[in-house]
């Protein structure tokens, strides 16, 4: 396996579970919080996606989506609440907000 | 509301998993199963279950006879006017759980909650056939259940806040972690994580990789516990496949699977139950 496919295969599977947890927060699933919690209780994940996504930068996870859309397809489209945050300069963690206030 | 005595209705794994789960937290629970050899059974494993809790230290072979003693099998509705939370894990079959509560409904005071355990029907179809189908919720556990710490609790469109506390409530009081989901398909942990399964999957073929060497660097990377393939075979590839049907269904091609494991069952792989899946298991 080449480091790029690496890359890809790991960024592919987070993405996508990151994804996934947005539109339950779009559909009022659950809370943001809620979500995390659930997904390291219930999934045994060590960092929630959220959570996970807040601690790489919401900015650098928006290029990285806009990205494999291009390469991948439209699965990939970037939610609307990610570029709002990224637009209010909430951009996780080191902002001191992002999905999770810090 | 304040659940001083529980009971679960039907003494399979999940059923017989979960009365341990409260009788460990000190509340007396009934375990009512139709069939009595299904009960001894359900007695079993409870009693291997606290075996192996008295092997590890965690609890003295006093309290956990103590402990056993909260649950009674039984297989009719024996004292069940004031039992506080009826919670049915029958098989996963919508018209039997329907049934089942039912039937229930009426042996249990009108101010008794009920809950369904399913990981996967909708809980306002499983309460159709109730009187009163606001005091329904569903509860969903995970597999094992003695282990497994989240329990989601589902609010269907007819289920009342009140008994969305309580549920909650209850969990909290047996230790375990309750997230509050609105019902949709999948609920939330496997609709999520099903998410990253399909387009491992997808990733699989895109780029020509092995299911091994994919798990090998998911679990390396900390990103997950262990890699989405040994998951899969831990769920059991059947059931896997059940769950990706759903969520294709309701919710479009993302949950696509591309007859990655469909081959796998029609060969009788089916994951670790089955010895064979992805990986090959002995023992």
């Amino acid at each position: 396996m080449t480091k790029d496919q690496e890359t890809e295969l790991l960024d592919r599977f987070s993405l996508a579970v990151f994804l996934e947890a947005v539109r339950c927060l779009d559909e009022n699933v659950s809370t943001a919080r809620e979500i995390d919690i659930a997904m390291r209780a219930g999934a045994g994940l060590p960092v929630g996606p959220l959570e996970r996504a807040d601690r790489i930068g919401l900015d650098k996870v928006l290029a990285r989506l806009e990205q494999l859309e291009a390469e991948r397809g439209e699965r990939f489209h970037p939610p609307d609440r990610l570029r709002a945050l990224v637009a209010a300069g909430r951009t996780g963690v080191e902002a001191g907000r992002g999905f999770l206030d810090y | 509301m304040y659940v001083f005595k529980a009971a679960v209705l039907g003494a399979g794994t999940m059923g017989a998993e979960i009365a341990q789960v409260i009788s460990l937290s000190g509340l007396p629970v009934v375990l009512k199963d139709v069939d009595q050899a299904q009960l001894d059974r359900g007695m079993a494993h409870i009693r291997d279950i606290y075996a192996r809790r008295v092997q590890r230290g965690r609890i003295s072979e006093r309290e956990a006879e103590d402990r056993i003693a909260l649950v009674t099998p039984q297989t009719d509705y024996r004292g069940f006017a004031d039992v506080d939370l009826v919670l049915e894990a029958v098989p996963e079959k919508l018209a039997l759980k329907q049934a089942v509560l039912a039937e229930v409904e009426g042996q249990v005071a009108k101010t008794a909650l009920l809950a369904t355990n399913t990981s996967a029907l909708p809980v306002t179809e499983v309460g159709a056939k109730l009187q009163k189908p606001q005091r329904l919720v569903g509860m969903h556990f995970f597999f094992p259940a003695s282990v497994m710490k989240l329990v989601e609790v589902i609010a269907g469109e007819q289920t009342d806040e009140e008994s969305v506390d309580s549920a909650v409530e209850f969990v909290e009081g047996i230790r375990r972690i309750a997230v509050r989901v609105r019902e949709c398909p999948g609920f939330l942990v496997n609709r999520v994580l099903m998410a990253g399964l399909a387009e491992v999957f997808r990733a699989e073929r895109d780029l020509g990789l092995g299911p091994k060497e994919i798990d090998a660097l998911i679990a390396a990377s900390g990103l997950a516990p262990m890699g989405p393939y040994a998951l899969a075979d831990a769920l059991g590839l059947d059931i896997a496949q059940e769950v990706s049907e759903t969520l294709k269904e309701a919710y479009g091609e993302r949950f696509d699977l591309g007859g990655r494991i469909s081959g796998l069952i029609a060969d009788g792989k089916r994951g670790a139950k089955s010895g064979e899946g992805f990986y090959t298991y002995t023992g």
